[in-house]
C-alpha cells in the first residue's frame, strides 16, 4: 500500500524560501499563514569556523497524527496513503488539533474560521503532478514519493542516508525526513 | 484579520470553569444522596450544577470558530472533546432531571419516585466526575505543550472542579434563606410561584452542612500542596521548554495573577471557611470560586508556551500580522 513520504535534504537546501511562495500561491493562503516555513539555524560558531544552516518545515503527516484522534467533528481525516488534510465543511474550528500538533503545522484561518494546513497537494497528485514545493525546489532539495516502494527515490534515500524524523520520541512517525 | 488565533482563548477556561465546577456539583450531589442518609443538597444548588454546565457549554460554542457547526462535535468517539461533550449533555439533563424532584409541584410527576433519584444520583456522580475531570485529560494527553503534558493537570482540575462545587453548593445553602426573605412580598398564596415559598428556606441541620466548610478547607488546602508540588516537578523538568514555561508561573509574566490565585483564591478561604461567622463563609466561598475561573485562565494561557523545532520561534516572530501600515495603504 502506498505510503507517501518526503524527504528532506539539508544539505542542499539554501533557504531561498521559494517552496515556501509556492505553497502560499497555491494555496492562496492568508498574508499570515505559512504552511512550509524554511527556518534558519545559526550563524552558529566563532569566525571564520561558521555554521548556517536552513530546516524546511511541512506538516509530517504523521503515521499516528494527534491531530486527527483529537479531532471532535471527524474534520481532520488520515488517508491511506497517509495524507492528512482537513475537510474543511466538516471543521468548527475549535483549535484542537492545533494544540495537539507537536509541529505547529496547522493554522487557523481567520478567514474561514476553520483550521487549514498542508495535504502535499493531493489534487496535484491526482492529476499526477509534485506537491507544488518540492516541483519549485531548484536545488532538489524536497523528494517526494512512495516511502513503500523499494524503487522510489524517497525510498532509497531513507534506506541508504543517515536520516532522522522530527520529534521521534513523541512516537508519531512522520512521514518527513531529514538528511542532514 | 488582525488576531492572529492559534492558542484557545479565555472563553475557553470560563467553559472550562463552568462545566467543571457543575460537575462537581453534581458528583457532590449524588454522594450525598447515595450515601447522605436520606439528606440532600439544597434546591437551588442541585439547578446550579447543570445550569452552569449550560453556561459552560454556550462559552465552548462562543469559542468555536464556526459556531452554527457546534453539533458536529458529537462526531468522533475517539476525541476527548467528543467524550466531553456527550457526557455533559447527559449530566444537563440527568442534573435538572434529578434537581426538580425537590420542587412540590404535580408537573414533577416523577419527584416522589425514590429509586429513580438513587439511578440519577448514579448518573450523575460517574458523568459529574467525567465532566470535571476532562478538560484536564483533554490538556494533559497534548504532547506539544510542556506546561500541560502527563496526567498532574488531570488531578489539578478534578480538585479545583470538587473545591469550586462544593463552594457553590454552600453558597447556595446560605442563598436559599435571603432569597426566601427577599421574594416573600410576591410569593403569596395565591401566586404561581408559591412553592417556592416551600423550598427557599434555611437547609437541614444535617452533619453535612456543619462540615462542609471544613471540608473545602481540607481540598483547599490539599490544592494549595498540589499546585506547589505540580510548578515544583515542572520547573525541575525534563525539558527546558517545560521548566521555561513553570518559570513564567513563579517568578515571570503570569506570576502575580499566579499568586494571587494562591493567596485569595486558596489560603484566604481555607481560613474564612473555617470561621464561623455566615459572612466570612460567604466570602471564603466566593473566593473560591473566583480562585477557580483564575486558575483556569492562567492555565490555558500556559498554552501559549509550546515545543519549537529549530528555528521555528523567530521565524513565525517575523510573520505579517496583516495589520502592517503597508498592507493598509491605498497606493494608486
Amino acid at each position: 500500500m502506498t505510503r507517501y513520504a518526503m524527504v528532506m535534504d539539508t544539505r542542499r537546501c539554501i533557504g531561498c524560501q521559494s517552496c515556501t511562495v509556492a505553497c502560499k500561491i497555491h494555496n492562496e493562503l492568508p498574508i499570515d499563514i505559512v504552511y512550509n516555513p524554511v527556518t534558519t539555524i545559526g550563524p552558529t560558531g566563532t569566525f571564520p569556523d561558521l555554521t548556517l544552516s536552513f530546516l524546511p518545515l511541512i506538516c509530517m503527516h504523521c503515521e499516528n497524527p494527534p491531530c486527527v484522534d483529537t479531532c471532535p467533528t471527524t474534520a481532520s481525516v488520515q488517508r491511506e496513503d497517509g495524507i492528512v488534510y482537513v475537510e474543511d465543511s466538516k471543521c468548527v474550528g475549535c483549535l484542537s488539533c492545533i494544540m495537539a500538533c507537536p509541529y505547529g503545522a496547522r493554522q487557523h484561518n481567520h478567514e474561514t474560521g476553520t483550521v487549514s494546513k498542508c495535504d502535499f497537494c493531493k489534487d496535484r497528485l491526482e492529476q499526477g503532478k509534485l506537491p507544488h514545493c518540492v516541483a519549485t525546489c531548484h536545488q532538489k532539495a524536497r523528494i517526494f514519493g512512495d516511502l513503500h516502494d523499494p524503487d522510489s527515490e524517497v525510498s532509497k534515500l531513507v534506506k541508504n542516508n543517515r536520516t532522522v524524523q522530527l520529534l521521534g520520541e513523541l512516537n508519531t512517525n512522520p512521514s518527513v525526513f531529514y538528511i542532514y | 484579520m488582525s488576531n492572529k488565533h492559534q492558542n484557545w482563548g479565555w472563553m475557553l477556561a470560563v467553559d472550562f470553569f463552568f462545566a467543571g465546577m457543575g460537575g462537581g456539583m453534581l458528583a457532590i450531589a449524588a454522594v450525598v444522596e447515595l450515601f447522605g442518609g436520606g439528606t440532600r443538597m439544597s434546591l437551588l444548588g442541585n439547578l446550579l450544577g447543570p445550569a452552569s454546565m449550560c453556561i459552560g457549554c454556550a462559552f465552548l460554542i462562543l469559542e468555536l470558530g464556526k459556531p452554527f457547526r457546534a453539533w458536529r462535535v458529537f462526531m468522533n468517539p475517539k476525541a476527548i472533546l467528543t467524550v466531553g461533550a456527550w457526557m455533559m449533555s447527559i449530566a444537563i439533563a440527568s442534573g435538572f432531571i434529578y434537581a426538580v424532584m425537590a420542587i412540590p409541584l404535580d408537573l414533577i410527576f416523577w419527584r416522589e419516585w425514590a429509586v429513580l433519584g438513587k439511578c440519577l444520583a448514579v448518573v450523575n456522580l460517574i458523568t459529574g466526575l467525567v465532566v470535571a475531570t476532562y478538560p484536564g485529560v483533554l490538556l494533559g494527553r497534548l504532547k506539544g505543550r510542556p506546561f500541560w503534558g502527563g496526567p498532574g493537570i488531570m488531578a489539578l482540575f478534578m480538585l479545583s472542579s470538587l473545591v469550586t462545587g462544593c463552594a457553590l453548593h454552600y453558597l447556595s445553602a446560605l442563598l436559599m434563606p435571603v432569597l426566601g426573605t427577599l421574594l416573600a412580598p410576591v410569593l403569596t398564596p395565591s401566586s404561581a410561584l408559591n412553592f417556592l415559598s416551600r423550598v427557599l428556606v434555611p437547609v437541614s441541620d444535617a452533619a453535612i452542612w456543619r462540615a462542609l466548610p471544613g471540608g473545602i478547607s481540607a481540598l483547599l488546602l490539599l490544592q494549595l500542596l498540589l499546585w506547589s508540588g505540580y510548578l515544583w516537578v515542572k520547573q525541575s523538568g525534563a525539558t527546558a521548554v517545560e521548566a521555561a514555561s513553570a518559570q513564567r508561573w513563579i517568578s515571570g509574566d503570569l506570576s502575580l495573577v499566579f499568586k494571587g490565585f494562591m493567596v485569595l483564591g486558596t489560603i484566604a478561604p481555607l481560613v474564612l471557611l473555617l470561621l464561623a461567622i455566615p459572612a466570612a463563609q460567604a466570602l471564603g466561598g466566593f473566593l473560591v470560586l473566583l480562585g477557580g475561573v483564575t486558575m483556569r485562565l492562567l492555565t490555558v494561557r500556559s498554552g501559549e508556551d509550546r515545543t519549537y523545532l529549530p528555528g521555528e520561534q523567530k521565524y513565525r516572530l517575523r510573520l505579517p500580522t496583516g495589520n502592517e501600515e503597508f498592507l493598509n495603504k491605498n497606493w494608486l
